[in-house]
């Protein structure tokens, strides 16, 4: 009897250890990313080629409906892009904020400036020197997805992070 | 239907002639009621109860059929005061009862019920057009008003709304709109700006900047528009002449320069500006130099509408959390809260009059236009078929044009201020509407 309960003990402890592990929030380092190479990380001119490669990497940020506020998926998106960034650190960063089409153009407007604005705070907070970082709200006028249904507006609630030379 | 009541008391009014020049190409006017008024058709357009007034609209006369036909001048005549929500035509009798001296027997036309008459005529002589009006008084049985106007034929609806304007000067004592125009945005992707008449006909595109326009808003004088723009990939102020042909940037701080307005005087702008991250109330000159920061705090401010005086703006926050209604004094003093009912008011356009604020309130999930007083009370809901939006007052404080999505696109709609008459007159899908200021 000791013995079985010994092993059931340590299966649950397993178990937990696994949860535990898988359920750890931690930054997934973007490895395979493109990279300056040779040496040369941030130096220099950057290839057309390679520039829209780091585009690519740049992960969209979501929000919630009337919301600026970053869910925790959100600010790792964030810390995933700041960690591109710093990589490329002669790149010039525009937040783009957009919202659903539900509420006002003009409301959304101020809407997607704000997200945009957290969105560089919190990059401006992990190293991302401002004044690489500007801003930019079209609000609800460019939806990525035109549908009218839920999930269509949780695709058009977003932030783009461009970068250019 | 309740009655109109026709005042037999009012003062005595001697009505001068004139002569005046206008808009476009020149339309000389001639007032030919000789009679003073002793009595009057009488529309308190303030009184909640009030009935519509039953009038006659005949076909307009001519001894010269050409391209110009009477049927349509008495469309005209019969859509001002439709949209108006204030009258109810009343079929004409065919033919038309007339007196021994021609002139309409308005004993007979009593019968039908109407209160008042419209009876026009026109001839083209060249290159001229010449209509005249008459407003009859059927209870009274006299000319009330009487008008002659000649001008361009390409102007023949202008002439007509400028009768109609005088038309409701006579009967409510406050001069229509029906020549004014409603500036908006185009539903297409590049958003551009068009005008047309208020409703609906002489469509205009003013810009060609083939990218995002939004919130287009008249100044004062009516000789443009200031709107925000892409042109610069950025939201930025610009201002358009009505001809299209000027287009100058106006404010371009980094970030939102968004939903300019006017003051009433035209020299002051009240947006939206994001120079110190968070959106925030600012006033500028018309030389884009900032006079203040009118609103502080942490919440995003938009939407900024100005009292009829100058003396307040009214924008929306999220400062609570959620966007509500608030107005400021332009000159200092605390920001008030107007809107408690809905968790969603935006939009804000304070009326001409300064009686209300018109905004859009979400509704059980949708958008509806409302009205409310500017120290929060007697809030009304005017809409609800659909998502309505977007508000924006006629200069006589008496109609909303707004845009509804009812019929499966964004259209621009016309409303009296009471919603009882809602009528699409954009011809293309549109959104965003400002209505002009009168033009001089």
């Amino acid at each position: 009897m000791h013995t079985r309960h010994l092993i059931i003990y340590a299966a649950a402890l397993l178990l937990v250890v696994a949860l535990t592990g898988g359920c750890a929030k931690k930054i997934v380092k973007p490895n395979d990313m493109p990279s300056p190479g040779l040496g040369m990380a941030g130096q220099g001119a950057i290839a057309e080629g390679e520039l829209q490669g780091v585009q690519a990497s740049l992960k969209p940020i979501y929000f919630d409906f009337d919301n600026y506020t970053l869910t925790p998926d959100a600010q790792a998106a964030i810390d995933y892009n700041a960690e591109v960034l710093k990589r490329f650190p002669t790149l010039a960063v525009v937040a783009e904020g957009h919202c659903d089409e539900r509420g006002t153009a003009e409301y959304n407007l101020a809407l997607g400036e704000r997200r945009a604005g957290t969105v560089v705070q919190r990059l401006a907070a992990l190293g991302i020197a401002g004044n690489r970082m500007s801003t930019v709200s079209f609000g609800s006028e460019l939806p990525v997805d035109p549908n009218h249904n839920e999930e269509a507006w949780a695709k058009n609630r977003r932030v783009y992070v461009r970068v250019s030379k | 239907m309740k009655p109109t009541r026709l005042d037999d008391n009012a003062p005595a009014k001697t009505v001068s002639c004139l002569a005046c020049q206008v808009l476009l190409s020149a339309i000389l006017l001639i007032c030919i009621c000789s009679q003073p008024a002793f009595g009057k058709l009488l529309l308190d357009v303030d009184n909640p109860n009030l009935g519509k007034m039953p009038i006659i609209i005949p076909e307009f006369s001519t001894n010269q059929p050409g391209p110009l036909n009477g049927a349509e001048l008495a469309s005209i005549v019969k859509n001002d005061l439709i949209l108006s929500g204030l009258f109810e035509i009343i079929e004409a009798p065919q033919p038309l009862p007339l007196n021994q001296g021609g002139e309409p027997d308005l004993v007979n036309l009593a019968k039908t019920g109407a209160q008042a008459l419209v009876m026009g005529s026109f001839f083209v002589n060249g290159n001229q057009l010449t209509v005249e009006c008459k407003l009859y008084d059927i209870g009274l049985q006299r000319l009330e008003l009487g008008k002659r106007y000649s001008g361009s034929p390409a102007d023949y609806r202008y002439i007509v709304h400028m009768f109609d304007d005088r038309l409701m000067e006579k009967i409510t004592n406050l001069p229509g709109c029906f020549t004014t125009k409603i500036a908006f945005v185009d539903d297409s992707k590049s958003r551009e700006i068009f005008s047309m008449d208020f409703d609906g006909n002489n469509l205009r595109q003013l810009t060609n900047t083939q990218t995002i326009n939004m919130s287009p808003d008249w100044a004062p004088d009516g000789k443009g528009l200031i709107f925000t723009s892409y042109i610069n990939r950025n939201p930025d102020l610009w201002y358009v002449s009505v001809d299209g042909q000027r287009l100058i940037p106006v404010s371009n701080r980094k970030g939102l320069n968004a939903s300019g307005h006017f003051s009433p005087d035209g020299n002051l702008i009240a947006l939206s500006l994001s120079v110190k991250a968070i959106p925030k109330i600012f006033i500028i000159n018309t030389q884009s130099h900032i006079i203040k920061q009118l609103t502080n705090g942490l919440g995003n401010d938009i939407s900024p509408t100005w009292s009829p005086d100058g003396a307040y703006v009214a924008y929306v926050s999220d400062q609570a959390g959620s966007p509500q209604i608030y107005t400021v004094p332009v000159n200092g003093g605390d920001p008030r809260r107007i809107t408690l009912s809905t968790s969603y008011n935006t939009d804000p356009d304070w009326s001409r009059r300064g009686d209300l604020l018109a905004f859009t309130a979400k509704i059980d999930g949708r958008f509806q236009v409302c009205v409310i007083r500017p120290d929060g009370s007697d809030f009304r809901v005017l809409t609800n078929k659909g998502s309505n939006q977007d508000p924006s007052w006629s200069p006589d404080g008496r109609m909303i044009a707004f845009t509804s999505n009812r019929d499966g696109v964004k259209r621009i709609f016309v409303m009296d201020a009471k919603g009882t008459v809602q009528t699409p007159v954009s011809s293309i899908p549109g959104r965003s509407p400002a209505w002009s200021p009168r033009f001089k």
